[in-house]
């Protein structure tokens, strides 16, 4: 079913956001208010052995200093429970917290925090992946045996989460090859990057606290202030104001008890700002660094016999939510094509840096630079054209998968012909232009989630909603989701969000799961009250309610366009009787089944629901005396089902796109040999500025997907970030003659490329 | 800590006598002290309001730059623009349109920057710098100012007055160029300066190129008179100017660059400033800032 | 020791004269936000790297992290508060809405400041031009295409 609404979209939050009256939430104050710092571990590894709060708590104007001591003894962590509130005995990474304080100012309670003593010992600094693995490598976590974890987490010494792939015979397929192609990419790693840095604001009234935060993940900050602090879901409410970004860095659960705890000690609100420079040391929420070893077999006709692959990924110190990342990367090495022999290990590997977590995408672009990038080299070892060799081997429609799923009706192919069709693929260009294509998938992220919707006396909606709106539009979106269910327009309805004691459950801004699980729930709880309508003027113009028909704002009898009442009235009638309410989740689709491969360590994500495929075609420019690199042009196709905001569909592309660029040529932390970041500010973490942006043309492949969301729409946000990084590398390739292996491909790393 | 606003050039020396420190946009100043680069000064006098040294003036001496001219004012001013080129190619690059339109050339000259972009012009233009004190006035050329990294030869209480550039001479162009990462928002990790001044049968008359980021201060390279005077600006020129300017420099590895990719760059970006000085000293037009000519700098 | 010594300083603020008493080192965007009331205007760095708080200091573009609040005394400071006309929006305000130039939110205080500031200089800029009139405030959302666009069709006088 095609949207019945008008493509034309102003956000519902647009005016606030625009004028300047938008409360975001570094932007709230309470009466009372203190202010919250943190003191940091500041080393990357090292016994404590002692910590001391007295001269800190005798600064006039501090109210408390928290450490481990003055919280429960609580481990958590969604795969591992290796973490807590504050460092107890030891630290692992530099942006651990060790205390926090609470004081009558920023600059009192950051004096206070300065004025704590603490003492270490060294441990060894574990910032190398592959060194990590060795037999011999100290331990990042010398007690991860006694840590709980998720029942399928696959762990060995500083190995936090091993997955396989397996599927044919990889060694006999290999044998089977006429040329084998190896090749090793490097990625540094990065961060999400949101312009507005994060703050939390926390109150107690009696013995329930609210807690304003800038998270992605209201319900599963929830979560994690309930079991840390050990209180009950419904005395802890979490509201988010407007949010100025995540990308995935405001997804966990990061500080909300931090300073919950305060504002209980000190009986006072308590207001967190961080710094950008705590944005970028401190959250367990950053792009993981990888090392990604690929070997592919292929016959002279240019169809792919086997691949196996190995892949490191650099965990940090705790493992946050990336326990699953080592089999959404062996995924996203064996790529979606068809592979009749396929073999993956890859290891989530404790260091003492930053700990790693969803970020856009997790581990797809990195991957999917370095598998696209393989691909290029393979296709030139048959002496094929890259765009050939992959139109050929590419899984579409019906094709199984390499790791087993026969797929229904899908659009990579589509996307492969619209995308260079875009950009002019095939064009002769000035020696220092080239075409690079990429392609990459995602899949759609199948979780529960929950909405109310009402219509009140007057015929006004509101939809109360679990979702929480991170910029995407996604949750602006479920108005006309609602709108067409009910014949309103959107503007009929306002959104009551981001709060968890109002609305029921929802994953969060995360997995670019918000239109998909609760739009469904959306649509179910609006076809309530649609039902409820229906019945209501059936009863009005004496005729069955099911050959009554709800649109523009009224109902009528089908075939009988005059015989009609409008909504607002039949509202009014329900004002005084039963009234006008729905609630909707809708069972989420589940996996689709995999057919001969096995998976070690198999955390759900070797099969894809509702999988989102994309190309990017880019042409870049080289200057070849510096190795300076600028993108001039994107076509970027994309399978995401129905598109049902395009204006917002566009924008989550372009702006994909752009953090894509970003990453391939000048986003990467670099580590000291301490394992501290040395570049923790946007002077020399260098975001792409709107001078750098390149023309970006989009087409959306739209086909009806089995197992997809509302109206056949898929996940959208994430999937744009996939490819850029790899497309560019092979526009680049051709410059430069040969892949550059690190990630981002810097300029100076371009230019050692073409040294060499 | 105090801040005083001082109306006069009198009241603002009265100030630093007595132990004050200027702001003029205060960027350098705010952003250093949230760093912790340095703490701000316990005295602040405001000197953005002496309009009487935001002038840029022609004289028969040549040009006297205020040194409160902005960034945004120096790379629209028409005798920078179409004499004092790389000037104007410098400003034009510095951060974003509100850094240069804070950003003063004073500030810039007296922070002592090795990366600033100002400095690589100001020198080849053998600019010197006019400071003030209650006990009177003196010149300082820049490189007798400019004593390492952040740290300069004045006294605490001597004012930046103004930049005093020498006249150009007939058949005279410059240009700026830097290495950029992306197009906007950069701190320069290597860039170039160039005057080239042409005798009338086209070849070199005078070559002065100076070097941004590759030394302790911004730095000439020696030597190009003896050997370029008399050659056309050709191949041959620009491979020379690169080798000296490599040569000479004496890079550091840091988080921007190596010291060996610096070395190469910043022989890149003194041929390139050499080549864009020489077409305009023959009369060419290229456009404001000249790094929009190549690489990354490029428009679409 | 020496005790800190506060300034009473008058600020013009979108026109109106907000008294405040502050000390000598405070930057201006804290004292819009905490002292003056104005919290339209955002902080992303402190150090001139992302324009979140771009205001205008009579008419020019300046990051208010990196500004000290006792220099604006006597200077007409614009934040995004002042830029509707009455109760109507400005058409750039109207633009990026209609143009999906808005997505989180957080950059667009800033964006508009100095899209305002570019238009007032240079009533019809190219592309390029608005690009490096905008080049100083980061946006993470949406590669920056429809916010361009929502300057261009300011320009062209539609909305």
């Amino acid at each position: 079913m095609t949207p019945t609404t008008q493509p034309r979209f102003v956000r519902a939050d647009g005016p606030d956001k625009v004028t300047g009256s938008g409360r975001y939430t570094a932007d709230l104050t309470l009466t009372g208010m203190l202010a919250a710092k943190f003191r940091y571990a500041d080393v990357s590894h090292a016994r404590i052995t002692k910590l001391d709060t007295t001269a800190a708590l005798a600064i006039p104007g501090v109210f408390a200093v928290l450490t481990a001591a003055d919280v429960p003894d609580v481990h958590f962590g969604p795969f591992v429970a290796d973490r807590t509130l504050f460092a107890r005995d030891v630290v692992r990474f530099e942006g651990e917290v060790v205390a926090a304080v609470a004081a009558i100012t920023p600059e009192v309670a950051q004096r206070a925090a300065d004025a704590i003593v603490v003492e270490y010992e060294a441990l060894p600094v574990i910032t190398d992946i592959e060194d990590a693995l060795g037999a011999g490598s100290p331990l990042v976590h010398t007690g991860w045996s006694d840590y709980g974890a998720a029942d399928p987490v696959v762990r060995d010494r500083n190995d936090a989460s091993f997955s396989s792939i397996t599927k044919g015979d990889v060694d006999a397929g290999l044998a089977e090859a006429d040329h084998i192609v190896e090749s090793r990419y490097v990625a540094d790693g990065c961060h999400a990057a949101p312009i507005e840095p994060r703050a939390v604001l926390a109150q107690w009234e009696g013995d329930k606290v609210t807690i304003w935060t800038s998270t992605q993940v209201p319900f599963d900050a929830r979560a994690g202030v309930c079991e840390t602090l050990e209180l009950p879901a419904n005395r802890v409410r979490i509201i988010v104001a407007h949010l100025g970004g995540g990308f995935g860095g405001k997804c966990g659960f990061h500080y909300e008890a931090h300073v919950a705890a305060l504002a209980k000690a000190t009986k006072r609100p308590v207001r967190l700002l961080f710094s950008r420079r705590e944005e970028f040391l401190a959250p367990d929420r950053r792009r993981e660094g990888m090392v990604i070893d690929i070997t592919t077999g292929v016959r002279n006709d240019g169809t792919i016999t086997a691949r196996k692959a190995w892949i490191a990924i650099d965990n940090g110190a705790y493992t946050a939510d990336a326990g699953f990342f080592p089999q959404l990367a062996a995924m996203h090495v064996a790529g979606p094509y068809k592979i009749p022999n396929v073999h993956v290990d890859a290891h989530l590997v404790y260091t003492n840096h930053q700990p790693s977590g969803s970020v856009r995408a997790p581990t797809a672009p990195q991957t999917c630079w370095a598998l696209e990038s393989h691909t290029d080299e393979v296709a030139a070892a048959v002496g094929m054209d890259p765009v050939a060799f992959r139109r050929l081997n590419a899984v579409d429609t019906g094709a199984v998968g390499p790791s087993g799923q026969t797929y229904g009706e899908i659009g990579v192919q589509q996307c492969i012909e619209e995308a260079t069709k875009l950009v002019g693929y095939g064009q002769t260009l000035p020696d220092d232009e080239a075409i690079g294509v990429a392609i990459g998938w995602w899949p759609s992220f199948a979780v529960p989630s929950g909405a109310y919707l009402k219509l009140d006396g007057d015929g006004s909606g509101q939809i109360i909603t679990g979702a929480q709106e991170c910029g995407t539009g996604a949750v602006m979106t479920l108005r006309q989701l609602a709108a067409d269910e009910l014949g309103m327009d959107p503007e009929n309805f306002e959104l009551v969000y981001q709060d968890t004691s109002v609305a029921p459950y929802d994953m969060g801004a995360t997995g670019s799961q918000t239109l998909f699980n609760n739009g469904r729930a959306v649509v179910a709880a609006a076809g309530q009250v649609a039902e409820q309508l229906r019945k209501l003027a059936a009863e009005f113009l004496e005729a069955a309610p099911g050959d009554i028909v709800l649109a523009d704002g009224h109902a009528h009898v089908a075939g009988s366009p005059s015989s009609t009442v409008s909504i607002a009235e039949l509202a009014g009638i329900a004002a005084g009787g039963e009234l006008l309410i729905g609630h909707g989740s809708g069972a989420p689709p589940a996996a689709p089944p995999l057919a001969g491969s096995s998976c070690v360590g198999d955390l759900g994500m070797a099969s894809f629901v509702a999988p989102q495929f994309s190309c990017h075609a880019v042409r870049v420019r080289l200057d070849r005396d510096t190795g300076v690199v600028r993108v001039l042009e994107v076509g970027a196709a994309h399978d995401s089902g129905t598109i049902i905001n395009e204006l917002g569909a566009l924008g989550q592309v372009e702006g994909g796109v752009m953090m894509g660029v970003g990453q391939a040529l000048t986003e990467g932390t670099q580590y000291d040999d301490q394992g501290r970041q040395r570049n923790a500010g946007l002077l020399e973490y260098k975001l792409q500025t709107c001078a750098d942006t390149p023309v970006i043309r989009t087409h959306f492949v739209q086909i009806n997907t089995p197992d997809a969301g509302p109206r056949g729409a898929k996940g959208l946000a994430e999937a744009p970030n996939v490819a850029t990084a790899a497309a560019i590398s092979n526009a680049l390739a051709k410059l430069v003659g040969k892949p550059v292996r690190r990630l981002p491909m810097t300029a100076e790393r371009v230019w050692e490329a073409m040294q060499s | 800590m105090s801040f005083t606003i001082a109306t006069s050039i009198e009241d603002a020396l009265a100030a630093l006598a007595a132990g004050a420190r200027p702001v003029a946009g205060g960027s350098d100043l705010v952003v250093g002290a949230r760093h912790g680069k340095a703490p701000l000064p316990d005295s602040i006098v405001a000197i953005d309001r002496l309009s009487e040294l935001s002038t840029i003036t022609l004289t028969d001496d040549g040009l006297r730059i205020g040194a409160l001219a902005t960034h945004a004012a120096m790379m629209l001013d028409a005798t920078i623009v179409a004499s004092y080129s790389a000037l104007a190619d410098a400003s034009a690059l510095v951060g974003s349109p509100a850094t240069r339109n804070v950003g003063t050339l004073g500030g810039n000259v007296m922070n002592a920057s090795p990366a600033m972009d100002t400095g690589a012009p100001l020198l080849v233009f053998g600019a010197m710098v006019e400071l003030r004190s209650t006990s009177g006035t003196r010149s300082v050329s820049l490189p007798d100012l400019w004593v390492g990294p952040g740290s300069t030869s004045a006294a605490a209480d001597e004012l930046c007055i103004a930049l005093v550039l020498a006249k150009r001479p007939a058949r005279s162009g410059s240009a700026y160029v830097r290495l950029e990462y992306r197009r906007a928002m950069e701190i320069a990790v290597v860039g170039a300066a160039a005057s080239v001044t042409l005798n009338d049968d086209g070849t070199a008359g005078h070559v002065a190129v100076a070097l941004t980021a590759v030394a302790p201060t911004i730095v000439a390279v020696g030597g190009l008179d003896a050997a370029l005077i008399g050659r056309p600006v050709d191949e041959d020129t620009l491979a020379a100017v690169a080798r000296a300017a490599a040569e000479q420099s004496a890079p550091i590895s840091d988080l921007r660059a190596s010291d060996s990719y610096r070395r190469h760059c910043v022989g890149v970006m003194a041929r390139r400033a050499v080549e864009a000085a020489g077409r305009r000293a023959g009369g060419e037009a290229i456009a404001i800032p000249v790094n929009r000519a190549y690489g990354i700098g490029a428009s679409r | 020791m020496s005790m800190p010594i506060k300034l009473s300083i008058d600020l013009n603020v979108n026109g109106v004269d907000y008294p405040v008493t502050i000390e000598p080192g405070r930057n201006l965007v804290s004292v819009l936000r905490s002292e003056v009331g104005l919290t339209g205007t955002k902080e992303g760095c402190d150090d001139c790297e992302c324009g979140a708080c771009m205001v205008l200091l009579d008419g020019q573009p300046v990051n208010s992290c990196s500004y000290l609040a006792a220099q604006a005394q006597g200077r007409a400071i614009t934040t995004v508060e002042g830029v509707m006309r009455g109760a109507e929006m400005h058409p750039l305000q109207r633009n990026l809405l209609e143009a999906g130039g808005v997505q989180c939110g957080f950059c667009t205080p800033g964006m508009i400041m100095s899209a305002t500031a570019l238009l007032a200089r240079n009533p019809s800029p190219t592309e390029e031009e608005i690009r490096i009139g905008l080049s100083g405030n980061l946006c993470r959302c949406t590669g920056y295409a429809k916010i361009v666009a929502a300057v261009q069709a300011t320009a062209a006088g539609r909305y």
